[in-house]
């Protein structure tokens, strides 16, 4: 009603959609390819400029205003390289891997609204900003993103250079354990907004954020996203020291570019859908919505972008500020930390939701049982740091330093023989005994 | 016949034939990539019966998930570039006629269960989210609770199986 | 049932919440509540502490959800006329019955022993009779170093709860997507703790992908049975089914067929011929704890599931299955009985005589003889019934008597081992003797009246000439029993002799429990007879 007042139409439901005449949809999707391109050239130099500041430099700055041409040079320069036909390559995949990547990137933002219900310019139609909407939309995203998987993993094998393959399982590993997560957490955005479909989620958004409401859905869904993505401190597949580019090495001219475009495109998707599930979409932010006129005509396409972009800092920011991490550490954070928090979340969120619809929750119920789930999240943080210690066996290891016939250094564990002097008898108690303390006092600990 | 039968028609046939392919291609990369191609149709189908939710989940549990981790396995045992030989045994034409008459009697049950029953697609409730929900956590909610159990049996038992000492260094996947 | 109203959307979202009676089934959720503290103990509890709380936790819920089955066994409903009693739980997907319970309660006491079982450390020196290291190969280095560590594998617990909550799903299963569900739980755990022998452990391995490979190829013909039963009767409820069978005219061949490969999937399941292949194999691969377990328990759900199947869901089409029926249950006897006579390991032996009992049992079930209201009769249901309890104990005491009996490189299976054991042990040889005389039937003992019973309902049932059959089998198995105990009590033993270690409680009181209800059943079967009786019949 509110909404009606002030003039504002959302998508009410999705019979919004589905009703636009063909070249209303093919301007539209036009649109989105023209502006997903854009924003790839934008981000890119945006990345540079950024993280150069964090450096204390300039970066680009020569060509064209601000140096925005920069990206634009390199994209034409890419194009002019030559192609190069690895002789190992199975040919069909190979270049049918960087396609399936891109294509899929710009597939997810088929369903992200960008705005309400608008006028169309010379026309009097309405239609919504958005190219079209499912009653599952969220679950379309989804599964595009994890079509997207092939194009990685089969560029990695198609290649057919070992690092290439090695870049491929790495990242092919990676994104399905952090989807799993990611996909957890939207359990509780859709259990609140009761609609798989963006719009509709979107709409339900309208009095409070779900990143307010549903704060561990939204910074486990941010740090998955990041793993999502491939990037750092989560660029793994692509670490130079160890893979040189990962999945790409061996790509060269357009099809490289392709894979950049699908890896700078699918930051921007998550991104969008972030703001979309917790940000509440287009709609304008606090002290702006109180003005009438911010959730209604074009202007939400801004502030839809603000948030996005403010993801995009994000991504440039944690680049320019954290080391990499190891690739144990990453799966452990994933599997070990963000599943089981966002399952206990997931379990808490329903409970919560059902106890409400049943007819009233007492505000100290609620209270309390936040209290029981931070008291969980702390020990499960504790007992997750602490599970190691409790099966001191690897300490029992001894270090041979020739394993399987090649010297080696010592494992997580293991230490180096502690050089004998010549001529002194050697004891060897002495390690041995110190394990045994270390070992009784870890056990004292994990009673 | 409609557009929509015609595309149904075409999403079978594609399946059809790609699964054919998974079977008898020389590369086995490639016949994982046909399976791929056959669960992708098999999700048209069901996105063209009105199934919207199903189909998506399709695509995300059996192309997203289950064919890349069958890969996965194949990049890390076997899988080099170019044609294999030997991915076909001498037991192809017991193993195609088993198929055959197991595919012929699934045919049968499946016009003598139905018969003439129609179901319209156009109603939206027949494939939804709302329906699927219902039924699973309604109805079948009891099959539905063991199920987790079984899964849960399974990773404790491969756990079980598969976990060798008990080190503090987890190793890459 | 509760309405609820979608608040933040302008569209109304009805949900009904599922309509539970957890008042009738929380016994399953006892058993898998259960097992899922077990896989948090594993998770959570150090390693030296996990074996006292997971055998505590174990028996214990296992206890629990016994006395749960006699509360809900308490208050059932009479329903049909006062033929049964008990209603259709879970949204449709379980039949909480008598005969239910009755079974509910069987597996429970007989798995409780089986707990104990598993929990025996004394035999093997302090640590359980499982792999200390399953990962580890068999005679490697790190196989070496997991048993000087005392490693253990404590996850047998949980797993065993699983298959005991697969176990009671099983024949409690009112549509067949529930009990396809339940035969996978109940069958994943039990290939994989097949597997986890400590000691010969090759021959372990090779017994637990037998197993699981024949058991999906079982459970396969089972769905795809399934499938043409669905296909026939458009429902999957036992009802449903039953009442397509009533009504419905022609499409028969679809039926049979379905219901034949259903009945592979459960013969598999009993052990019976000519899908029996796996028994030996299996039983003498498997720690002889998880075999006890398996051929008590196993047979019970499965025999329970067999029952209402073939009662319940195609009773109607009788006629058509009873000749498979008989030819099955004779060539089950046959098989049973003769190959029992060639065997010298006591483990395979004791599979064979399971093979043999199957037969017996099937007998049972093929003389249909439906309950009529106040009277005393034998029927079928309440036979096998009886005869599942009696067995179960019997042969679980006399897995466990084999555990006892042992030489430098563990059990002595070998039956030239076990001469002169009487000598050695009178009082082990003399339990053990019992039970082969329960397994022949002699009077006095629980075989024999289980039999008696089995007999009685088939020969009502106008299956007179399998119960002739099944006599001559039992006259001929009797050699094979009365051999062992000659064996044991008369023959002199080869070189040093079997040693008969002592082991601790436990075990003892698995085996005192399998003599005393062999012995209360021979002696005074008439509580638990009317016990069985009072259960009823199936509800529909």
């Amino acid at each position: 009603m509110i909404v009606q007042a002030l003039g504002v139409r959302t998508v009410d439901d999705l019979s919004e959609f589905g009703t636009d005449p063909w070249w209303l949809s093919l301007i539209k999707a036009v649109l989105i390819f023209v502006f997903l391109l854009l924003l790839t050239l934008f981000n890119i130099w945006f990345e540079r400029r950024v993280v150069a500041r964090m450096q204390h430099r300039a970066g680009p700055n020569k060509n064209g205003p601000f140096g925005l041409l920069q990206s634009l040079a390199d994209a034409m320069k890419l194009m002019l390289k030559e192609d190069i036909m690895v002789k190992a390559a199975d040919r069909l995949l190979y270049v049918l891997a960087p396609v399936i990547s891109v294509i899929m990137a710009f597939l997810a933002f088929a369903v992200i609204p960008f705005g309400p219900v608008v006028d169309v310019p010379f026309t009097d139609r309405q239609t919504p900003l958005q190219l079209t909407d499912l009653p599952v939309g969220v679950l379309f995203v989804i599964a595009v993103a994890s079509v997207g998987i092939y194009g990685i993993v089969l560029g990695g094998w198609a290649s057919g250079s070992t690092y290439s393959l090695l870049g491929g399982m790495r990242s092919t590993a990676q994104v399905i354990s952090y989807e799993v997560a990611m996909s957890l957490a939207l359990v509780a955005v859709f259990l609140y907004a009761g609609s798989l479909s963006t719009s509709e989620i979107v709409n339900a958004q309208q009095r409070l954020w779900y990143a307010l409401i549903l704060l561990p859905s939204f910074i486990i869904f941010w740090v998955s996203m990041v793993g999502e993505t491939n990037r750092a401190p989560f660029d793994m597949p692509e670490a130079e020291g160890e893979l040189v580019a990962g999945y790409f090495t061996e790509y060269s001219s357009m099809k490289f570019a392709m894979f950049f475009l699908a890896e700078y495109i699918n930051m921007v998707t998550v991104s969008a859908v972030a703001t979309t599930l917790f940000l509440g979409g287009w709609r304008a932010p606090w002290p702006l919505s109180l003005w009438d006129g911010a959730n209604a005509g074009y202007w939400p396409v801004l502030w839809f972008l603000a948030k996005v972009m403010m993801f995009m800092f994000v991504f440039v920011w944690l680049r320019g500020t954290l080391p990499r991490v190891r690739y144990d550490q990453f799966m452990a954070l994933g599997w070990k930390v963000l599943i089981p928090v966002a399952l206990l979340w997931t379990v808490a969120v329903a409970t919560i939701r059902a106890m409400t619809l049943d007819g009233g929750l007492d505000r100290r119920v609620l209270v309390g049982g936040a209290l029981v789930a931070v008291l969980l999240f702390l020990l499960l943080s504790i007992v997750g740091e602490r599970a190691p210690k409790e099966e001191p066996e690897a300490e029992e290891q001894p270090f041979d330093p020739f394993a399987g016939g090649y010297p080696v250094p010592p494992m997580p564990g293991q230490r180096l023989p502690r050089p004998e002097p010549a001529g002194v008898v050697p004891g060897g108690a002495q390690p041995d005994q110190e394990d045994d303390t270390a070992r009784r006092s870890a056990t004292e600990e994990g009673d | 016949m409609s557009v929509v039968g015609l595309l149904f028609l075409l999403m079978g046939a594609m399946a059809v034939g790609s699964a054919l392919l998974v079977v008898t291609t020389a590369r086995l990369v490639h016949s994982a990539l046909w399976l791929v191609v056959t669960l992708g149709a098999l999700a048209g189908c069901y996105l063209l019966l009105g199934a919207e939710f199903v189909a998506w989940v399709q695509i995300l549990i059996y192309v997203g998930a289950v064919v890349v981790l069958l890969l996965f396995a194949l990049m890390l045992t076997r899988a080099p570039t170019g044609v294999q030989t030997g991915l076909t045994t001498g037991n192809r034409v017991v193993a195609a006629a088993t198929a055959g008459v197991v595919g012929l009697v699934l045919v049968t049950v499946v016009v003598a269960g139905f018969g003439g029953a129609r179901v319209s697609v156009d109603e939206e409730s027949v494939g939804s989210a709302t329906s699927m929900g219902d039924a699973i956590f309604r109805h079948w909610v009891l099959p539905f609770e063991v199920l987790s159990v079984l899964l849960l049996a399974a990773l404790v038992g491969a756990i079980v199986l598969s976990r060798g000492r008990a080190s503090s260094g987890e190793e890459t996947p | 049932m509760i309405a609820v109203h979608g608040s933040v959307l302008a569209q109304e979202i009805e949900i009904e919440s599922p309509n539970i009676a957890y008042s009738a089934i929380y016994p399953i959720l006892i058993v898998f509540g259960v097992a899922l503290v077990g896989v948090l103990v594993e998770a959570f509890a150090p390693r030296p502490r996990r074996y006292v709380v997971q055998t505590v936790l174990a028996a214990a819920g296992l206890g629990l959800a016994f006395v749960g089955t006699v509360l809900v066994a308490g208050d059932l409903p009479e329903t049909q006329n006062g033929l049964a009693r008990g209603g259709i739980e879970a949204e449709g997907a379980l039949a909480v019955d008598g005969p239910t319970l009755f079974i509910w309660g069987a597996i429970l006491l007989l798995s409780f022993f089986s707990v104990l079982l598993f929990a025996e450390r004394r035999l093997e020196s302090g640590v359980t009779a499982f792999a200390g290291q399953a990962a580890a190969l068999p005679g490697t280095e790190a196989e070496r170093e997991a048993s000087t560590r005392g490693l253990e594998h404590t996850e047998v617990f949980p797993l065993m709860l699983f298959a005991v909550g697969g176990m009671m799903l099983f024949p409690a299963s009112n549509d067949l997507l529930t009990m396809f569900v339940a035969l996978e739980v109940l069958s994943f755990p039990l290939y994989l703790l097949c597997g986890l022998a400590r000691r010969r452990r090759l021959l372990s391995q090779e017994a637990a992908v037998k197993y699981f490979l024949l058991g999906a190829f079982a459970s396969g013909f089972f769905l795809y049975g399934i499938a043409l039963v669905y296909g026939y009767a458009g429902t999957v409820t036992l009802a449903g089914i039953d009442g397509a069978i009533t009504n419905r005219v022609g499409g028969d061949g679809l039926l049979l067929a379905g219901i034949g490969l259903m009945a592979v999937g459960l013969l598999f399941k009993i052990g019976a011929a000519p899908f029996h292949a796996w028994t030996p194999d299996v039983y003498q691969g498997a720690p002889t704890a998880v075999t006890g377990f398996m051929a008590a328990c196993t047979k019970v759900a499965a025999f329970g599931a067999l029952l209402r199947v073939f009662y319940v869901a195609f009773g109607g089409a009788q006629w058509n299955w009873m000749p498979m029926m008989w030819i099955v249950a004779a060539l089950t006897m046959g098989v049973g009985c003769v190959l029992t006579l060639t065997q010298t390991d006591v483990k395979r032996m004791l599979a064979y005589s399971s093979i043999a009992h199957a037969g017996f049992l099937l007998t049972g079930f093929v003389g249909v003889q439906a309950a009529t209201r106040d009277s005393d009769d034998m029927t079928s249901l309440v036979a096998v019934m009886f005869y599942l309890l009696a067995y179960g104990f019997t042969t679980l005491g006399a897995f466990a008597v084999v555990t006892v009996v042992r030489d430098s490189s563990g059990e002595a299976t070998h039956l030239s081992r076990w001469a002169g054991l009487g000598k050695q042990s009178p009082v082990l040889a003399g339990v053990f003797a019992l039970f082969m005389l329960a397994f022949l039937g002699l009077p006095a003992t629980s075989g024999f009246m289980a039999k008696w019973a089995v007999f009685t309902s088939a020969w009502a049932g106008d299956a007179q000439l399998l119960v002739i059959i099944a006599v001559l089998a039992s006259v001929i198995t009797a050699f094979v029993y009365i051999r062992v105990i000659v064996l044991m009590f008369f023959a002199d033993p080869v070189g040093e002799g079997p040693t008969v270690a002592m082991p601790s409680v436990l075990t003892v009181v698995t085996i005192a429990a399998g003599v005393v209800v062999t012995v209360a059943l021979g002696v005074a079967p008439q509580p638990v007879l009317d016990l069985a009786h009072q259960a009823g019949e199936f509800v529909r």
